[in-house]
C-alpha cells in the first residue's frame, strides 16, 4: 500500500511545483524593470532589454516643481547630481514630494524626451543624513528623513 | 542622563555575555549553579536595557536636543503620545526598543520556566542571548542612541506629520512584539537540536509564544494597512513595498508552522519539516527587521552605502549556518514515527496547506530580493512590479482558501471519499449557488467570483463545523443550544479558535476582493457650491475650513453628502501644514460603512481663485477586512486561552519528570 500512496503524493507536489514555476514565469514576464540612476537612464545602452519602462531613483531639482491646482500631478526636474531629466505626473503627488526630495519614479521616456511616470515615490530630503554616511564626525540632526519603521517610502497611487 | 543611558547598555551588554558564557558553559559541565547565574545575566540585561529606554525616552521628553536622536525625531510642540512613540522612529531607537521587546520575552520565558523544562533551558538561554548581544553590540557601536552633536540646536527637527497618527504609534511595536516572539519558538528549536531532546517539549512550550507572535505580527501588518489608508492619501493599503512584504514573508512561514506542528503533535511527523520552519521563520524575521532598519532595497545602490548592513548581513550567514549545521547533525534522529496513511485525509490538506504558504512566502521573498540579486549577478538592479506579486499570490491564495474549507470536514487519518462528498454536499451547493447569485448581480469579473464564492463555501463549511458540534453535544448531555455551543467551544478552545480564525480570514479576502476589484474613482476641481459624482454618492463643496493650533494649521473644504437626494453626511478632507516641518500633510477624511467607503482627499487648491481639487475613491467592502481582522485577533486570543487538555498534559509531563528524578 505505500508505494502508491507515496506515488500519489510525488505527483501531486510535482504538479504544484510545476504550477509554481508557471507562475513564477508568467508573473515575472512583464513586471521586470531596470531601476537606474538618472545617469545610467541617460545612457541607458545594454538596458534595453527588458521592455520600455524604467524605474528611475534621483532628487527633485529645487524649484523645478511646476503644478497645476487644477490638475493633480506635477511636472519637474529629477537630478542625480550632475545630469537631469524631465518628469510628468499625472496622479495626485504625496506629501513627501518637495523640493530637494528623493524620488523614485516608474515609467517610459515620451518622444519628446519627457519622462511620463506612472508611478512616483517619494522620501523628504535628508541631507543631514547623507552627511553623517560620508563619514562626518560633526554630527548633525538627521533631517526628518528616513523611513521609519514602516512602511518606508511613501507610494503615492497604484 | 544620555551617559547613564550609555553606561546602561554597556553594562547590558556585558550581562548579556555573560549569559551566553554561563549558561553554555553550565549547560556543558551541567553545573546548576552556571545555569542559574546565567539566567540571573538575563534578568539583570532586561532591567538594564529597561533603563536605557527610560533614560533615552527621559531625554526624549526633557527636550534634550543635544542628543542626536531627540533633535532629529522630537521637537517641543510635538504631543506627548508622539514623544513616547519617538522612541521607534529612528534607527537606532527602533533597534533599542526591538532589543528590550527581545529581553522582555526572554526574561518571561527563563521566570515561566525556572521550575520547567530544565535539560532544555540554558541552551535556551545561550541562544537567546546570542540574538541579544548581537543587537546590544549595534546599540553600543553601530546604531548608537545617544550620540552628542557638537552644538545644542534650538528645537528638534520633530516627528514626521505622517507617524503622527495613534495607529502608527502602535504599528511598530506591535510587528516588532510579534517579530520577536519568533524568536522563542527557534530558541526551543535550536535547544532541542542541541541537547537532542526531540520530543515534543519544545514546540509544547512555545505554543503560546508562537500564537502569540503570530496574531500581534499580523495585527501590525493590518493596522500597518490601515494606517497607510487613512494616512497616505492614495486610497490604499496595500502596495507589496520591501518594507511591507518583509513583515508578511515570516508571518506566512509562522502561519506554516502553526499548522504543520498540529500533525507532529497527533502523528510525530514532520518534524525536520517543522524545525525548518522555526528555523526559517527566525531568519526571515531577522531579514525583515535588516530589510526595514537599512534601506537596502528601496534605493539604488544602497547595500555599501548602510553601516549596519554588513553586520546584520554577517549575524544572518552565521545562523543560518549555525542552524542548517545543527539540523544536519541530528537528522538522523529526526525520522518519522508515522506515515501519511491515506491521500485523502486531514493530514494532506495539511501538508498541501504547509507547500502553498510556504511557496507564497517563497515567491514575495525572491520578488522582495530581486534587486538585491540582479545587482550581485549582474551589476544592474532589476525591480519586480506589483503585477508579479499579485499574480503569483492570488492563485495560492485560492488554493489555501480552497483547503480551509476542505480541511474541517475531511477525516484524519483516512477519510473515505463517499463520506467527504456527503458532507460536502452543502457547502459545494452553497458555493455554486452564490456563483448564481453574483453572476445574476451582474458580477463578471473571474477573480471576484471565485473569490467570493470560495468565501462562501469556508464560511458555510465552518458553520456547519460549528453546528453539528453543538448538535452532537447537545445529544450527548442534554443541554439547550447555546449552553451546548459554549460547552463545546469551551473544551475544544484550539479547534473552535482555529475556526474563527478562518472566518476573520475569508472576511479579510472579501473586503481585499471588493476594494481591489470594484474600486471606483473620480476627480474634480470645484468653485464652492459646485459639485460631483461617483456612485451612488454626491458631493457638493460647501465651504473653506481653515483651523489653527499650536502644532499646525489645516487647510480644508467641507463637502455635503448626499445618497440619492438625501443628505448622509459632511466630509471634510484638507491638508495639514506642521509648524516643525516644510511639507504639507494630507488629511483624507472618510465616510465608511459596512457596503463601502467613500474617500475623499484635497489634492490642490488655488486660494485666488477659490478653486479646490478633490479626489474622491469608492472602495467598496473595504471595511471587512479590518472586521475580520479583529475576528481573527478575537480567535487567536481564545485559541490560547488555557485548554483542560493542555494543563492536564503538563501536570503529567510534570509528574513524571517528579518520578524521573526520584528513580
Amino acid at each position: 500500500m505505500p508505494r502508491p500512496l507515496s506515488v500519489k503524493i510525488a505527483i501531486a507536489v510535482a504538479f504544484l511545483v510545476a504550477g509554481f514555476v508557471v507562475l513564477f514565469g508568467v508573473g515575472l514576464k512583464g513586471s521586470l524593470v531596470y531601476y537606474l540612476t538618472v545617469g545610467e537612464f541617460l545612457d541607458r545602452s545594454g538596458h534595453e532589454d527588458l521592455g520600455e519602462n524604467y524605474r528611475i531613483n534621483g532628487n527633485v531639482v529645487p524649484g523645478s516643481i511646476r503644478k497645476d491646482p487644477r490638475v493633480p500631478g506635477a511636472r519637474f526636474l529629477m537630478t542625480d547630481g550632475a545630469r537631469q531629466l524631465a518628469v510628468v505626473y499625472g496622479k495626485e503627488t504625496p506629501d513627501t514630494f518637495v523640493d530637494g526630495s528623493e524620488v523614485v519614479v516608474e515609467g517610459s521616456r515620451q518622444p519628446d524626451g519627457v519622462f511620463m511616470a506612472g508611478t512616483l515615490l517619494a522620501k523628504c530630503p535628508s541631507k543631514y543624513e547623507a552627511a553623517n554616511r560620508k563619514g562626518n564626525n560633526d554630527r548633525k540632526p538627521a533631517g526628518q528623513g528616513g523611513p521609519p519603521a514602516s512602511p518606508g517610502p511613501v507610494p503615492a497611487s497604484r | 542622563m544620555a551617559d547613564f543611558g550609555t553606561f546602561c547598555l554597556l553594562l547590558a551588554l556585558v550581562a548579556s555575555s555573560w549569559a551566553i558564557i554561563a549558561s553554555y558553559n553550565g549547560w556543558r559541565v551541567q553545573s546548576g549553579e552556571l545555569v542559574l547565574s546565567g539566567e540571573r545575566a538575563v534578568y539583570a540585561a532586561w532591567a538594564l536595557v529597561f533603563l536605557g529606554v527610560l533614560a533615552l525616552e527621559y531625554c526624549i521628553h526633557t527636550d534634550r536636543f543635544d542628543l542626536e536622536y531627540v533633535a532629529s525625531y522630537s521637537n517641543r510642540a510635538l504631543p506627548r503620545l508622539y514623544k513616547v512613540a519617538a522612541l521607534w522612529a529612528g534607527q537606532s531607537g527602533s533597534i533599542l526598543f526591538w532589543l528590550f521587546i527581545l529581553l522582555s520575552y526572554a526574561a518571561a520565558v527563563v521566570l515561566l520556566n525556572r521550575r520547567k523544562n530544565r535539560p532544555l533551558m540554558p541552551i535556551v538561554v545561550t541562544t537567546l542571548s546570542v540574538v541579544s548581544t548581537f543587537f546590544l553590540v549595534l546599540v553600543n557601536f553601530m546604531a548608537r542612541p545617544f550620540v552628542r552633536l557638537s552644538f545644542t540646536p534650538l528645537d528638534g527637527n520633530g516627528m514626521n506629520p505622517q507617524l503622527q497618527n495613534p495607529f502608527m504609534a502602535i504599528h511598530p511595536p506591535c510587528l516588532y512584539t510579534g517579530y520577536v516572539g519568533l524568536t522563542i519558538p527557534f530558541a526551543f528549536a535550536v535547544a532541542a537540536l542541541v541537547t537532542g531532546q526531540l520530543g515534543d517539549t519544545w514546540f509544547r512550550t512555545t505554543r503560546r509564544f508562537t500564537i502569540l507572535s503570530w496574531f500581534v505580527l499580523g495585527t501590525g501588518i493590518l493596522l500597518g494597512g490601515w494606517w497607510a489608508y487613512v494616512e497616505l492619501g492614495w486610497g490604499g493599503y496595500w502596495a507589496w513595498d520591501p518594507v511591507e512584504n518583509a513583515s508578511l514573508i515570516p508571518w506566512l512561514t509562522a502561519t506554516a508552522f502553526l499548522h504543520s506542528v498540529m500533525i507532529e503533535e497527533r502523528k510525530k511527523m514532520l518534524r525536520v519539516w517543522n524545525l525548518s520552519l522555526v528555523i526559517m521563520t527566525f531568519l526571515l524575521s531577522i531579514l525583515g527587521t535588516f530589510i526595514t532598519r537599512s534601506g537596502v532595497i528601496s534605493s539604488v545602490h544602497s547595500f555599501t552605502k548602510s553601516e549596519i548592513g554588513p553586520v546584520f548581513a554577517g549575524f544572518l550567514g552565521l545562523c543560518v549556518v549555525v542552524a542548517v549545521g545543527l539540523l544536519l547533525y541530528r537528522l538522523p534522529d529526526l525520522k518519522s514515527e508515522a506515515r501519511l496513511d491515506s491521500f485523502v485525509s486531514r493530514e494532506s490538506t495539511f501538508l498541501f496547506n504547509n507547500l502553498l504558504l510556504v511557496g507564497a512566502a517563497f515567491a514575495i521573498l525572491w520578488g522582495t530580493l530581486f534587486p538585491i540579486l540582479s545587482e550581485a549577478v549582474r551589476g544592474v538592479k532589476i525591480t519586480v512590479g506589483a503585477p508579479f506579486f499579485n499574480q503569483v499570490t492570488v492563485p495560492i491564495a485560492f488554493g489555501l482558501i480552497t483547503l480551509a474549507g476542505i480541511c474541517p470536514v475531511i477525516a484524519w487519518r483516512r477519510a473515505s471519499a463517499r463520506k467527504l462528498l456527503e458532507k460536502i454536499q452543502i457547502p459545494f451547493w452553497a458555493l455554486v449557488g452564490s456563483a448564481a447569485a453574483l453572476l445574476m448581480a451582474g458580477v463578471r469579473d473571474p477573480y471576484a467570483l471565485v473569490a467570493f464564492s470560495l468565501s462562501v463555501f469556508v464560511i458555510t463549511t465552518t458553520g456547519m463545523e460549528f453546528y453539528w458540534g453543538t448538535r452532537a453535544r447537545q445529544k450527548v448531555t442534554g443541554q439547550p443550544p447555546a449552553a451546548a455551543f459554549l460547552s463545546l467551544v469551551d473544551r475544544n478552545k484550539r479547534r473552535y479558535g482555529g475556526f474563527t480564525v478562518h472566518l476573520g480570514f475569508m472576511l479579510i479576502v472579501v473586503g481585499v476582493t471588493g476594494s481591489m476589484v470594484f474600486k471606483q474613482e473620480a476627480t474634480a476641481s470645484l468653485k464652492r457650491g459646485q459639485g460631483f459624482a461617483l456612485g451612488r454618492y454626491t458631493m457638493r463643496f460647501d465651504e473653506i475650513v481653515r483651523q489653527d493650533d499650536s502644532n499646525r494649521e489645516f487647510m480644508g473644504g467641507r463637502l455635503a453628502i448626499f445618497e440619492g437626494t438625501r443628505r448622509v453626511g459632511t466630509l471634510t478632507p484638507g491638508q495639514n501644514f506642521y509648524k516643525a516641518g516644510q511639507n504639507p500633510s494630507t488629511e483624507v477624511d472618510i465616510r465608511s460603512t459596512l457596503r463601502d467607503d467613500l474617500y475623499l482627499i484635497l489634492t490642490g487648491f488655488d486660494p485666488q481663485q477659490g478653486v479646490y481639487t478633490f479626489k474622491a475613491y469608492l472602495n467598496p467592502l473595504v471595511n471587512w477586512i479590518w472586521i475580520g481582522g479583529a475576528v481573527l485577533i478575537l480567535g487567536a486570543w481564545f485559541a490560547m486561552l488555557p485548554d483542560l487538555r493542555d494543563r492536564k498534559r503538563e501536570v503529567e509531563a510534570r509528574l513524571r519528570e517528579i518520578e524521573a528524578h526520584a528513580a
